[in-house]
């Protein structure tokens, strides 16, 4: 009888000369999800990305309506929404000291400070693109609970605070179309579940166990780079609700890392008042939104910075916002 | 090469084995298959700056942490977890027929799915995805020692759990003394 390795070796499921999977060139799914990877935009995420290509005030439906009525291969009808507009501040807040801000808050408000909450309440933008469609923003809200005994529900609906009222796009089976406001995309409830890996386990709230666990979370075992930390945060809140204690260590975290610039103060798209920090890579820009009294995390901007016409994006355009609440 | 150059041949090297490692792990279902790849090379992708000369084994090591939060991850978990421990049916059709037993697939898989997953991770790099041992340390991010170590001992459990569901095999007169209980 052959050895076990032999034997294991026969019974491959997936051989490399079986008819699926076996090599050879890349199909138009892979090579398309490279070309996004190469232009910097990132193809996979575990919440549909929205984007901000609605016109701001009455054009906003016009303009929707049009995009439906030309279909593609036209100009992208729905424009692209305005990045959040900063304002110069004469001495904008460090992270430094923002970080000791949110430390003294979680110090002295023990009793009543915001406490950490598995869960998240977020409004989004996302834009949804693709190489033969004008790129378009869908706007949603998604609001996860989690019950004492590790039940959870999750519910995401179609909205833009900024009109309310007003029919939302929904981008649903690949052809843009238009929904009521409130419009429940989806509605779930899970069963109890659990895991102990970061981000559905607990966070810490101590600078350096936080630090490992967004480590652990960006599946990576070197120090995590300033993009990827923000990636890993956005991952985080989506997760979790931070308290105060939380966002103390977060913020701490951020006034450690290199190439987060303060730019100034911004009013953000819930209305609420935040100090802006800037990070600029290849082909875009991050705006990550704080509370300048608490430290807690607002909000998080990605603005392309460069045009990619194949895509039909231009400089300027926000390609994803997330306003997170509690 | 830039950094990007390099990731893009990696990418169009590899995106085949990769898919196959994921697919050997899911039971070979489409959907799931190609959106853990996915998710697999943007992880990659973020970290291009560490990949290695031969990226192959790394790139099953960040497969490897894809699987484990596509099974944990909420929404896909139980639909996964399910899959991945009850679909008999699917092992069944892809497995290549062995001329030593009418379905050898099926009691090879049901052995290996008696050890613990460390062992039969193990045993899957190296008998699937062909890896020698300095290749599965990086797939394990363990030292070659470690992997040697952990490869003896899961193949003599292996073993003993296929001489324990055939034992008319191991007994017939092919079988082979040192490959006995360990």
């Amino acid at each position: 009888m052959a050895d076990e390795l032999e034997l294991l070796r026969r019974a491959d499921p997936v051989p490399a000369h079986g008819p699926h999977y076996g090599d050879g060139p890349l199909d138009h799914n892979a090579e398309r999800r490279l070309a996004a990877l190469l232009n910097e935009r990132p193809a996979v995420r575990r919440r549909p990305r929205l984007v901000w290509s609605l016109a701001a005030g009455t054009a906003a439906v016009v303009t929707v309506l049009t995009l439906l009525l030309s279909g593609p291969g036209t100009t992208p009808a729905v424009a692209a929404p305005r990045p959040l507009t900063i304002r110069a501040d004469a001495t904008p807040v460090s992270l430094t000291e923002l970080a000791e801000r949110a430390a003294r808050q979680a110090a002295t408000q023990a009793q009543g400070a915001p406490k950490l909450r598995k869960g998240t309440h977020v409004q989004s933008w996302s834009m949804g693109m693709s190489d033969d469609k004008p790129p378009v923003t869908l706007p949603e809200e998604r609001v996860v609970r989690w019950k004492a005994d590790g039940s959870h529900t999750e519910l995401v609906v179609a909205t833009d605070p900024r009109h309310p009222g007003r029919p939302v796009l929904r981008d649903d089976g690949g052809a843009p179309h238009l929904v009521e406001d409130g419009h429940v995309l989806t509605r779930h409830s899970y069963p109890p579940s659990w895991s102990d890996a970061p981000p559905e386990s607990t966070p810490p709230h101590d600078a350096a166990r936080l630090r490992a666990y967004l480590q652990e979370a960006a599946y990576t075992r070197t120090p995590l780079t300033t993009p990827e930390l923000l990636d890993t945060i956005d991952e985080l809140l989506d997760h979790w609700t931070l308290g105060a204690r939380e966002s103390a260590a977060l913020a701490r975290i951020l006034a450690n890392t290199a190439g987060l610039r303060p730019v100034g103060r911004v009013t953000d798209r819930l209305g609420r008042s935040g100090a802006a920090y800037e990070y600029r890579s290849a082909g875009t820009r991050r705006l990550l939104i704080m509370s300048p009294s608490t430290g807690q995390v607002l909000g998080l901007e990605t603005v392309f910075t460069k045009a990619d016409p194949q895509y039909g994006v231009k400089a300027g355009d926000v390609m994803d916002y997330s306003a997170w609440m509690r | 090469m830039s950094n990007d150059e390099i990731f893009a041949a990696a990418y169009r090297e590899h995106y085949w084995a990769v898919s196959r490692y994921v697919a050997r792990r899911l039971d070979g279902r489409a959907g799931e298959v190609e959106e853990v790849v996915a998710e697999v090379f943007t992880v990659a992708w973020r970290r291009r700056a560490d990949l290695p000369e031969s990226p192959l084994p790394w790139l099953y090591g960040v497969a490897r942490n894809c699987l484990a939060n596509a099974v944990r991850g909420h929404g896909r978990r139980r639909r996964l977890v399910h899959r991945l421990g009850n679909d008999e049916t699917a092992h069944g059709r892809q497995i290549v027929d062995s001329p030593d037993a009418e379905a050898p697939g099926a009691w090879v898989h049901e052995a290996l799915a008696r050890l613990s997953e460390a062992d039969q991770e193990v045993l899957r790099l190296t008998a699937w995805e062909e890896l020698g041992i300095d290749e599965v340390a990086v797939a394990l991010g363990c030292g070659s020692r470690a992997a040697s170590m952990r490869l003896h001992r899961a193949r003599r459990r292996l073993r003993a759990e296929i001489d324990r569901l055939r034992p008319a095999l191991t007994t017939g007169p092919t079988a082979t003394k040192e490959h006995g209980h360990g």
